[in-house]
């Protein structure tokens, strides 16, 4: 179950790589020369861009989601459950935080599990149960455990990067590019440069997302390997999936890092969400029950 | 050129043996880390255990057989050092905890006593705690005796001075019941 998570996963990332060798390809065959200088430059500002969020996750995502620090004394109870999870998983104790919100939900980031900062929205510690509550940090801690914030940010920077390149060069085809270029050349290549270029940046969501699914059903699996209790996290799910009030702020920057999206389901297609359907998730997790 | 080769011969298998002891090492104190924390819930267990009898004997004065247990298997607990006492002990005291617990279910007025809610809920998670240390600690001797046993691992495993090590088994009861079978 994990190991098949992990694999999907670089067999994704790997996904992203030969897309991002297309782009490249696509860009000198139509713009020769000139086009080989863009790549680098759209590398670098990814790069800053991605990695320099990655570095400051934790605190860059606090104000994001006007997320709150809290300390030991604010809700031992809290606290009892995530020290718990830490001794079954070995990770350090992370930074904790309260969103304040009637939806439920959570999220986890931070560079490494040393960095690590695990955040509850009001709503999630009402709504549920010590196994419950159980479940979704041990999810949380899952994430960082599977150090998800790299993953996510690798995957960004590469669909970024894409997307900064493919903008660029159509941009240049309007002004005239093509310069280094006197005739000739096959059109067939062209043309299918075009169409790459054209729906590279789309290809590079969708691979996104993808990874951003895998990663989640991975977390679940880790969860269930930490608490050996895949029933509390099935019936954690089953609370978030019968509540229909989503957290108030729907910035789509951060809406791969909540346990449940916050984004409307309805209106984003299977192919761009970056969760798995929560039903599908139940299920995985219900055979997992019968198993032990 | 021949010179060059064999050093990089030579460098690759110093690589790889010193990775292999280093994996051994670390192994090795991960289990080590995985007992203290055993050691450090079992502690704060026996800590709480006066307390919640003083408790329930506020209330329940009739009980003393299910005192006794408790108190006695506290006492080997804190003394025990081996890992198999130390599992043996835990195992009874999780056993007369247990005991205490369903001799409070009679009394609804200790049930409803503040002390008494907020004890069990330091009792639920000291045994979650408990619980979680000894799975983490047993899947760090099972991934080292694997190292140990398995080649090449098993080469070095003599040179790093490190053995194979002792599963936590608890005795419970209640999880040797087989469930029932009827025909």
């Amino acid at each position: 179950m994990q190991a098949a998570n992990r694999r999907k996963t670089i067999g994704l990332l790997m996904g992203m790589g030969v897309l991002m060798w297309c782009v490249v390809y696509a860009a000198l065959t139509y713009f020769g020369g000139s086009g080989a200088g863009i790549v680098p430059i759209a590398v670098g500002i990814a790069l800053i861009s991605v990695w320099g969020s990655y570095y400051g996750s934790d605190k860059l995502v606090l104000t994001m989601t006007g997320a709150k620090l809290i300390q030991e004394s604010d809700n031992p109870k809290l606290f009892d459950l995530i020290q718990e999870v830490t001794i079954a998983s070995g990770l350090p104790m992370p930074k904790v935080a309260v969103v304040i919100d009637s939806a439920p939900n959570a999220f986890a980031t931070g560079r490494n599990p040393e960095h690590a900062l695990i955040a509850f929205t009001t709503g999630i510690l009402d709504a549920m149960d010590r196994d419950q509550l159980q479940g979704v940090i041990a999810h949380e801690m899952a994430h960082v455990a599977n150090r998800d914030t790299l993953v996510s940010a690798v995957a960004a920077t590469t669909a970024g990067a894409i997307a900064i390149v493919s903008d660029m060069l159509t941009r240049m085809m309007f002004f005239g590019g093509r310069r280094d270029r006197e005739g000739g050349g096959n059109p067939i290549a062209l043309v299918i440069s075009l169409v790459i270029l054209i729906l590279a940046p789309l290809a590079a969501v969708m691979l996104k997302s993808a990874i951003s699914r895998k990663r989640e059903s991975l977390a679940d699996a880790t969860a269930v390997s930490f608490t050996r209790n895949p029933a509390g996290l099935r019936s954690a799910l089953e609370v978030l999936a019968a509540d229909s009030t989503v957290v108030q702020q729907r910035s789509t920057a951060v809406a791969h890092i909540w346990i449940e999206s916050p984004l409307d389901s309805k209106s984003v297609s299977k192919l761009f969400s970056t969760h798995p359907p929560i039903a599908e998730r139940i299920a995985v997790l219900k055979s997992m029950e019968s198993l032990t | 050129m021949k010179t060059i080769i064999v050093l990089g011969v030579v460098a690759l298998i110093a690589v790889f043996i010193i990775s292999q002891y280093n994996r051994l090492i670390r192994l090795n104190i991960t289990v080590d880390e995985a007992w203290a924390q055993i050691e450090v819930q079992l502690k704060r267990r026996a800590d709480l255990i006066p307390n919640l009898v003083e408790t329930v004997k506020g209330y329940a004065k009739h009980e003393q057989s299910t005192f006794d247990a408790v108190v006695t298997a506290r006492a080997k607990a804190t003394t025990a050092t081996t890992v198999a006492d130390t599992a043996a002990a835990d195992g009874m005291l999780t056993q007369a905890l247990r005991g205490l617990l369903a001799v409070a279910e009679a009394y609804p007025d200790l049930k409803a006593s503040t002390n008494f809610l907020s004890l069990q809920e330091e009792l639920a998670t000291t045994e979650n705690k408990v619980a979680f240390s000894r799975q983490f600690y047993n899947d760090n001797v099972r991934s080292l005796n694997t190292a140990v046993k398995t080649i090449p691992s098993s080469f070095f495993a003599g040179f790093a001075k490190v053995s194979e090590r002792e599963f936590y088994e608890v005795e419970d009861p209640q999880d040797r019941k087989a469930p029932g079978v009827t025909f």
